[in-house]
C-alpha cells in the first residue's frame, strides 16, 4: 500500500531567459500562466540515454560470473543480483553466456547532412538547429528490431539531416511554413519510442529531412483545478507531466510502458493506451481539444466541451495520423486529483484459461480496477527468473507460499497463471474492490497470490524493455507485438498464434525460442492481447528477415482470427500490409483526402499505413 | 443637439432644520446595478478573487519562474487583495455623509445634476453591470457621483482611487469603508500585482451589485480639457463582457463641471512649474479653512448610457475561448476595440460639457485682455448673451438661469481673480509678487520664472482653465478661419492643411481622427454660413475685408483669431526651440520653450508645461520630430524636412495681433501686498 501523503517536489526550476536566440522572437505568449518544466531528457538525449538501445545509460541487464545484476539505481531491481535469472536464460535460448556480448561501437562517420545552407539559415532565425550526426542518428528511427538492427550496424539508409527544438506553437507554425517553401521533409520526433517504424526515416527520400523534436514545447500553459484540465504543449514527456500534475496534487493517468520517454504528442498521434486506462481513459478519452499545425494550416476545434455532435470529429483524424498529416502542439487534458490510495495484488489461477475466464466476468460486471491483467505460464516463469535475491526470511515465506499453492492447491508449477491489480481510490473503495474481485476469483479457481508479486509485476512492466538489448548481445533477437480481440475469440486466438509461431520456427530450424502472451486490457468488447517473442538467432543467416517473417505469419494469424492490426502500437511502416483490409478500400482513400487536404506537399513524408501507396499512384 | 437641460440642485433640500441628519439617518434601501441570485458583498468579492483559478495559475507560473514558494507569493497576493479590495460600512457611510453635506454648505456650493437622466438611468439599472466614468477635474471628483448616488438611492459605486489616498491616514481607510479600491499607477515589473488588480477588478464588475467608477483620463485633467484617456482600467472591466460573463456593460460617461475648482490656482502654480505638495491628512484639515469660501455651483451632467454589446457588436469567438473563463484574456483586436471605445467615451464626456457663466465671464475677460479694453458691465452681459448663441450654434449645452444675477455670483466665487472696479468695469486681479524662496526654486520643475512673470501668468492661466472646457467647440472653426484666413484656398487644400494642424494639437485638444472629415465640414459649413468666410465654388477665403459684416460678424472673426492662439504660439516656440537644438532631451525642451516665451512676453499660457509637453508630442505624432528613449531620458530629434514645413505652416496662420500681458494692460489691475508661496 502505498500513499500518496507526501507529495513529489516539483522539479521546475527557475528557467534563466534564454538571451540571443529567443529575444527576437518574444511575442506576447497568450498564456502568462505557462510554467516551462524542466524535463529529466536532457535535449542532448545520448548524454543521459543509450545511443543503441532503450532507456537510461546508467540502467542494463549485465552478466558477470554466472550472475545477472540490473544496473542503476532507477528500478526497484537496480543494483540487485537475480540469482535465477541465468539458469533461465541458459533453458530457454541455450546461450553460451561466458561468450564476451556483442556492444556495438560508437559510430565514427555518419551520412553527410543534406540541408541546404539557406534552408539552415532560415530555420535558425526561428529555432536551435543541430546537423550534429549522433544527435541525427538518434533521431532516425524507433525501438522496432529493424530500427536496432541498422542502428547497432548504423546501416541506415537515411538519417535526418538536421534536428531542430521548436518551443512553441508559433514557431512550428513558421517551421512548417518554411517547409512547404523550402520543399524539406519534417519528422515530428517525441520520445522516440514507436514500435511501428512509423519515425523510422523513409529510406527513399531524396529531399531534405528534418527531425522536429518536440521536447522543448515541454510548458504547462495552464491548470485548472477547479475543472480538472490542463492545457499542455504536446512535446512534454510523460514521466515530466506525471511528476509536475503529483506536485500539484493530480494525475493524468495515463502510464503507457514507454511513458518515461514518449511524449503526450506522441501519444496522440499513436492513439496510445496506458496501463491504468480502466480508471483514466485511453487517450482518445484524456483529450478535451488539440491544437495541430499542418502545411494547410491549424486545424483545431474553436470550444473546449466534453463532447460535441458535429459531423466527424476531426480530432480522431489526427488521433493516429502517425506524424502524417501535421504537428500537435498543444493538448488539452482532463486531469484527476492523486488517489489517497494505491494498492497492488495479485491472483493466482490454475491456467490461463481460468485466468481468462476471470478476467471476462470481471470485465461483465464492470469491476475493473485501474489495472488487472493476466499473465500467461511463460511469463509468469520469466518473472520469476527476475526475482531478486531476498533474505532466507522471504526465502522461507516463498517457499511457504510455493508449497502452498503446487501441494495445498495442486497447482501445476507449468500451468499456473498469475493476474496484477493495481486498484486506486480511497481506503474504502480499494478494500470493498478488492473484496470483490477476490470473490470473483474464488468462482473461477483463483486464490489470492498477495501485494508484492502484484508490486513487482508492474515495476518489471518498465524493465522488460531494457531485456532486448541484453539479448541482442547474446544474439537471440526479441520483439514483442500487441492485438485487440473480441471476448469470445481470444482463446483461440492466442492458442492459434502461438501454434503459429511454434510451427513458423520449426520451419527455420529455430530451436530455442520463447512465446509467450499476456491480457493486459480488458473493455466490455474484449481485450488486448499481448505476445512476447525471442529466439536464438545463432543459426539463422539474417535473424531480422527470419524474425520478421515470424512476426508476419503470427499477424496473419492474428487477423484471421478476429484480432486487429494494433490495439496501441499504431500502423507505422512494420503493419501497413493490413492497413487497407483493416479499414476497407474506401477507407484508405479517406485517409489518402485527408493527406491531400493537409498535406498535399508531402511535407510529413513518413509514409505511415500505406500513405506512399497513395503518393505513388498520383505520380 | 438638446440645448435646454433640466438641472436640480440637490444640496438645496438639506438646507433646513436638521437638514443633514435627518437626511443622513433615513433608512436607505439602494438599487443595485445587478440582480444575481447570489449578492455578493465586498467580503465575498475578496474570496472569489483569492481562490480564483486565474490567481492559482499566476502562482503556479510565478513560483517556477522566480523559485519563491507559492504559499509565501499567496500571502503577498493576500496583502494586494487587501491593498485593492473596496469595502462598505454603512455608519461610515453616513458619517462621511455628514460630514461632507457640512463642507458643502460651508463652501456655500450647490450640486447641479441633470435628474431626469438619473432616474432613467436608475431605472433600468439591474441587468448588467454599469460604469460611471465622469470627467476628473478635481480631487472633489470622488465624493460627487458617490453622493449622487446615496441621493437617488442607487449602490454606492466601487471608485478607483490612486495610492496617494490609501497613504492617508484615516482618511485612507474611511474612503474604502464607502466604496473606494486602490490602485498602484504603474503595472509594470510588478506581474503579480497586476494579476490581481486585474482580477479583482474584473470580479468586482461581473459580480459586484454596485456601478463601477473610474476616471478615464486616469489623473485630475490640470487643463480642465480633456485628456486622452488610458486603456487599462476600460480592459479590465469590461473582460466580463468579453469573456461572456456578464451579458452587457452600461456605460454612463459624466461630465462634472465646476464654477470654481478648488485646486485652481494649484493647477495654475503646476502648469508654470511649481510641483503639487503631496496628498496628506494633515495637508486636508489644513486646507478645510480655505473651503469657507464661495465656490459657486458644480454641473453633473450625465450622458446617455450606452450599452457595450450595441456599439461593439456581440464578441466573436476567439481563441481565448479554449481557456477557462477565468483565464481569458482580451485579445489584441479586443484591445483595439476597447482603445476605440475609451477615445469615443472622452468625446461623449466633452458632449456633455455644461457651459457656464464663469466659462463665459473668463472668456469675455480674456477676450477684453486680448483687445486691451477694458468692457463696463453692460458690455459683458451683451458679450455674454451674444457668446451664449454662438456657443449654442456650435452645438454647445449652455446652462444659464439669469444671466445678470449669474455674473453677480460668479463674481463673488472668483473675486480673487477677477473684480469690478469703482466704475463697474470688468478687470482682471493680478495675484500678489510672491517671494520665491530659494527651496521652491529648487523644485521647480521648468525653467525658473521671474517673479514679475508670475504676477500676471497665474491670474490670465486661472482664466485660461475656465476657457479650455469649451475650446473644443470652437478649434475646428478657428483653425479653418485661420487657414482660409491666410489668402484664397481650395477646399481640398484646406482639408489637407486642417488635418495636419489637428495632428499638431491632437494632444492639446483631444479628439478622434476618425470623425476629423466631418467636423471640418461641419466647421468649414459653421463658417461660410455664419460669413466669416466667404466659399466660391471651391474656393474659401476671409470676408474681413467685405463691407458686409456687422458687429457680430467683426466679434466671430475675432474670437476664432484668438480661440487657438495659446496652443499655436506655444506650438510655434516648441518648433523653434526644436529646429535650434535639433536633439534633445524632453527636459530641456520644456525650460527652453518657457525661457524664450518669458522672454517674448507670449500668451503666459504658453508657459505651461502641460501645454509644452502636449505640442512636443504632437510634433512626434505629425512626425516632425522623433521621440526616443535614452536610459531614463526621453529624447526629440528633429525630422527636418517636415519640422521646416510645420514650423513655416504654424507661423503663417499664427494671428497677428499686438498681445500684452504684463501691467500696461488696462485690464489688469494691482494687487499691492506681498504674498509667499
Amino acid at each position: 500500500m502505498t500513499e500518496n501523503v507526501a507529495l513529489l517536489r516539483t522539479t521546475t526550476e527557475p528557467v534563466p531567459r534564454k538571451k540571443n536566440l529567443s529575444e527576437k522572437n518574444i511575442k506576447k505568449s497568450p498564456y502568462d500562466t505557462a510554467i516551462k518544466v524542466k524535463s529529466a531528457i536532457p535535449r542532448k538525449r545520448q548524454d543521459l540515454l543509450k545511443w543503441y538501445g532503450w532507456g537510461y545509460k546508467d540502467s542494463m541487464f549485465k552478466l558477470k560470473d554466472q550472475v545477472a545484476t540490473f544496473t542503476g539505481t532507477r528500478y526497484l531491481i537496480g543494483g540487485k543480483s537475480l540469482p535465477h535469472f541465468v539458469q533461465w536464460v541458459r533453458e530457454k535460448f541455450d546461450v553460451d553466456i561466458s561468450k564476451p556480448p556483442k556492444i556495438p561501437p560508437t559510430p565514427t562517420v555518419y551520412p553527410e547532412s543534406r540541408l541546404p545552407k539557406e534552408v539552415r539559415e532560415e530555420l535558425e532565425k526561428v529555432t536551435l538547429v543541430s546537423v550534429d550526426g549522433m544527435d541525427r542518428l538518434i533521431r532516425a528511427h524507433g525501438q522496432t528490431l529493424n530500427d536496432m538492427t541498422h542502428l547497432r550496424n548504423n546501416s541506415f539508409q537515411r538519417v535526418p539531416d538536421a534536428v531542430i527544438w521548436p518551443e512553441s506553437h508559433e514557431q512550428v507554425q513558421q517551421i512548417v511554413n518554411c517547409a512547404t517553401k523550402y520543399k524539406f521533409v519534417l519528422i515530428p520526433f517525441g520520445g522516440g519510442t514507436s514500435v511501428s517504424g512509423s519515425i523510422t526515416c523513409p529510406a527513399h527520400e531524396t529531399r531534405p529531412i528534418v527531425a522536429l523534436d518536440t521536447s522543448d514545447m515541454n510548458s504547462i500553459l495552464w491548470l485548472d483545478r477547479e475543472q480538472l484540465l490542463a492545457r499542455v504543449q504536446a512535446g512534454i514527456v510523460g514521466q515530466d507531466l506525471e511528476r509536475e500534475m503529483r506536485a500539484r496534487g493530480f494525475t493524468v493517468g495515463h502510464e503507457p510502458d514507454s511513458y518515461e520517454f514518449s511524449t503526450l504528442g506522441g501519444w496522440v498521434a499513436t492513439r496510445a493506451s496506458g496501463m491504468k486506462k480502466n480508471t483514466y481513459g485511453n487517450i482518445e478519452d484524456l483529450i478535451v481539444q488539440t491544437k495541430v499545425v499542418t502545411p494547410k494550416g491549424v486545424i483545431e476545434k474553436s470550444c473546449c466541451v466534453p463532447r460535441m455532435s458535429c459531423g466527424p470529429d476531426w480530432e480522431h483524424i489526427v488521433m493516429g495520423s502517425e506524424g502524417c498529416l501535421g504537428v500537435v502542439t498543444e493538448v488539452t487534458l482532463k486531469i484527476r486529483p492523486l488517489p489517497s490510495i494505491v494498492r497492488y495484488g495479485s491472483l493466482v489461477f490454475p491456467d490461463w484459461e481460468s485466468g481468462f475466464h476471470f478476467e471476462r466476468e470481471v470485465a461483465r460486471q464492470r469491476l475493473q480496477p485501474s489495472s488487472i491483467r493476466l499473465m500467461d505460464n511463460e511469463q509468469f516463469r520469466f518473472g520469476h527468473a527476475l526475482k531478486m535475491e531476498t533474505s532466507w526470511g522471504g526465502v522461507l515465506l516463498d517457499g511457504l507460499k510455493k508449497l502452498y499453492i503446487t501441494k495445498i492447491k495442486g497447482f501445476d508449477p507449468l500451468k499456473l497463471c498469475v493476474v496484477t491489480l493495481l486498484m486506486e481510490g480511497n481506503l474504502e473503495q480499494v478494500t470493498e474492490r478488492e473484496t470483490q474481485l477476490n470473490n470473483i476469483a474464488a468462482r473461477f479457481g483463483g486464490i489470492p497470490g498477495g501485494a508484492k508479486n502484484g508490486e513487482i509485476g508492474y515495476t518489471l512492466t518498465f524493465v522488460i524493455a531494457y531485456i532486448r538489448d541484453l539479448a541482442l548481445e547474446y544474439n537471440i533477437v526479441a520483439e514483442s507485438f500487441e492485438t485487440s480481440v473480441p471476448w469470445e475469440r481470444t482463446l483461440t486466438l492466442c492458442r492459434n498464434t502461438k501454434r503459429r509461431v511454434i510451427t513458423e520456427c520449426r520451419k527455420r530450424n529455430v530451436t530455442h525460442y520463447l512465446i509467450s502472451c499476456r491480457l493486459t486490457q480488458t473493455y466490455d468488447a474484449g481485450c488486448c492481447i499481448y505476445f512476447y517473442f525471442g529466439f536464438n538467432s545463432a543459426g539463422c543467416a539474417d535473424a531480422l528477415r527470419t524474425y520478421e517473417e515470424i512476426e508476419e505469419a503470427a499477424r496473419d494469424e492474428i487477423i484471421a482470427c478476429g484480432g486487429s492490426i494494433s490495439h496501441h502500437h499504431g500502423v507505422g511502416k512494420l503493419r501497413k500490409k493490413w492497413y487497407t483490409q483493416t479499414v476497407s478500400e474506401t477507407g484508405r482513400r479517406l485517409l489518402f483526402a485527408a493527406k491531400q487536404a493537409l498535406d498535399p506537399d508531402n511535407i510529413f513524408a513518413l509514409a505511415n499505413m500505406e500513405l506512399d501507396r497513395g503518393l505513388v499512384s498520383k505520380l | 443637439m438638446e440645448n435646454k437641460i433640466e438641472f436640480k440642485d440637490i444640496l438645496l433640500p438639506r438646507d433646513t432644520h436638521f437638514g443633514i441628519v435627518k437626511f443622513m439617518t433615513r433608512s436607505w434601501s439602494p438599487k443595485k446595478t445587478l440582480n444575481l441570485d447570489k449578492e455578493y458583498l465586498p467580503q465575498d468579492i475578496k474570496d472569489l478573487v483569492l481562490k480564483s483559478t486565474y490567481l492559482d495559475s499566476i502562482l503556479d507560473a510565478e513560483c517556477v519562474r522566480n523559485g519563491v514558494s507559492k504559499h509565501q507569493l499567496r500571502k503577498e497576493v493576500v496583502n494586494y487583495v487587501e491593498e485593492i479590495a473596496m469595502d462598505k460600512r454603512m455608519h461610515v457611510i453616513r458619517w462621511m455623509g455628514v460630514f461632507f453635506l457640512k463642507v458643502s454648505f460651508m463652501m456655500k456650493i450647490g450640486i447641479f445634476v441633470n435628474e431626469p437622466a438619473v432616474l432613467k438611468l436608475k431605472e433600468t439599472m439591474g441587468e448588467n453591470p454599469v460604469l460611471f466614468l465622469p470627467t476628473h477635474r478635481s480631487y472633489a471628483d470622488f465624493c460627487l457621483m458617490t453622493y449622487l448616488c446615496y441621493h437617488y438611492d442607487i449602490e454606492l459605486p466601487a471608485v478607483a482611487a490612486g495610492m496617494d489616498f490609501y497613504t492617508m491616514a484615516v482618511v485612507g481607510q474611511m474612503m474604502r469603508e464607502t466604496g473606494a479600491f486602490y490602485m498602484r499607477r504603474t503595472l509594470a515589473g510588478a506581474p503579480l500585482y497586476s494579476a490581481t488588480l486585474r482580477h479583482y477588478v474584473r470580479t468586482l464588475v461581473g459580480h459586484y451589485g454596485a456601478p463601477v467608477e473610474f476616471f478615464l483620463e486616469g489623473t485630475r485633467s490640470r487643463s480642465n480639457k480633456s485628456l486622452s484617456p488610458k486603456y487599462g482600467m476600460l480592459a479590465m472591466t469590461l473582460l466580463p463582457y468579453f469573456a461572456r460573463e456578464v451579458d452587457d456593460i452600461t456605460i454612463v460617461p459624466v461630465n462634472i463641471s465646476y464654477d470654481r475648482v478648488m485646486e485652481q490656482s494649484l493647477f495654475a502654480y503646476e502648469h508654470l512649474g511649481v510641483p503639487k505638495p503631496k496628498e496628506t491628512t494633515g495637508g486636508l484639515i489644513k486646507a478645510l479653512h480655505t473651503l469657507n469660501d464661495n465656490f459657486g455651483d458644480i454641473y453633473i451632467n450625465l450622458g446617455s448610457p450606452m450599452s457595450i454589446k450595441e456599439y461593439l457588436g456581440h464578441p466573436e469567438l476567439s481563441a481565448e475561448t479554449l481557456k477557462p473563463r477565468d483565464l481569458q484574456k482580451l485579445t489584441d483586436e479586443q484591445m483595439t476595440h476597447v482603445q476605440k471605445l475609451a477615445d469615443h467615451v472622452v468625446t461623449l464626456q466633452q458632449d456633455c460639457t455644461v457651459v457656464t457663466i464663469t466659462n463665459l465671464l473668463c472668456i469675455v475677460l480674456m477676450d477684453s485682455l486680448y483687445r486691451n479694453k477694458v468692457l463696463c458691465l453692460q458690455e459683458v452681459e451683451s458679450q455674454i448673451g451674444w457668446l451664449i448663441k454662438v456657443l449654442r450654434s456650435l452645438g454647445a449645452n449652455v446652462f444659464e438661469r439669469d444671466v445678470k444675477s449669474g455674473i453677480e455670483r460668479v463674481l463673488t466665487v472668483h473675486r480673487s481673480m477677477m473684480r469690478l472696479d469703482k466704475e463697474k468695469r470688468l478687470r482682471l486681479v493680478s495675484s500678489a509678487l510672491m517671494n520665491m524662496t530659494n527651496d521652491v526654486q529648487r523644485k521647480m520643475k521648468g525653467h525658473i520664472l521671474k517673479a514679475e512673470t508670475m504676477v500676471n501668468a497665474v491670474p490670465i492661466i486661472q482664466v485660461q482653465l475656465y476657457i479650455n472646457p469649451v475650446l473644443h467647440y470652437c478649434v475646428p472653426s478657428a483653425l479653418v478661419y485661420l487657414i482660409a484666413s491666410r489668402g484664397n484656398i481650395l477646399k481640398a487644400e484646406l482639408y489637407t492643411e486642417y488635418t495636419l494642424f489637428r495632428k499638431l494639437l491632437k494632444h492639446e485638444f483631444f479628439h478622434l481622427e476618425g470623425i476629423e472629415e466631418a467636423n471640418f465640414n461641419k466647421a468649414l459649413e459653421y463658417c461660410v454660413h455664419n460669413g466669416v468666410l466667404s466659399s466660391s465654388g471651391d474656393v474659401l477665403a476671409n470676408r474681413s475685408g467685405d463691407k458686409l459684416h456687422n458687429r457680430s460678424g467683426d466679434e466671430l472673426h475675432f474670437l476664432l483669431q484668438w480661440a487657438v492662439i495659446p496652443a499655436l504660439t506655444t506650438l510655434f516656440a516648441c518648433a523653434e526651440v526644436m529646429r535650434e537644438c535639433k536633439k534633445c532631451e524632453h527636459k530641456r525642451a520644456l525650460k527652453r520653450v518657457q525661457e524664450i516665451t518669458e522672454l517674448r512676453k507670449c500668451h503666459p499660457y504658453c508657459l505651461s508645461l502641460d501645454a509644452i509637453s502636449n505640442c512636443l508630442q504632437g510634433l512626434v505624432h505629425a512626425e516632425a520630430l522623433l521621440k526616443y528613449k535614452v536610459k531614463n531620458d526621453m529624447i526629440y530629434e528633429v525630422v527636418p524636412a517636415v519640422m521646416d514645413r510645420c514650423h513655416h505652416l504654424i507661423s503663417s496662420i499664427i494671428p497677428k495681433l499686438r498681445l500684452v500681458f504684463d501691467d500696461s494692460n488696462p485690464v489688469i489691475v494691482h494687487q499691492k501686498q506681498r504674498a509667499r508661496l
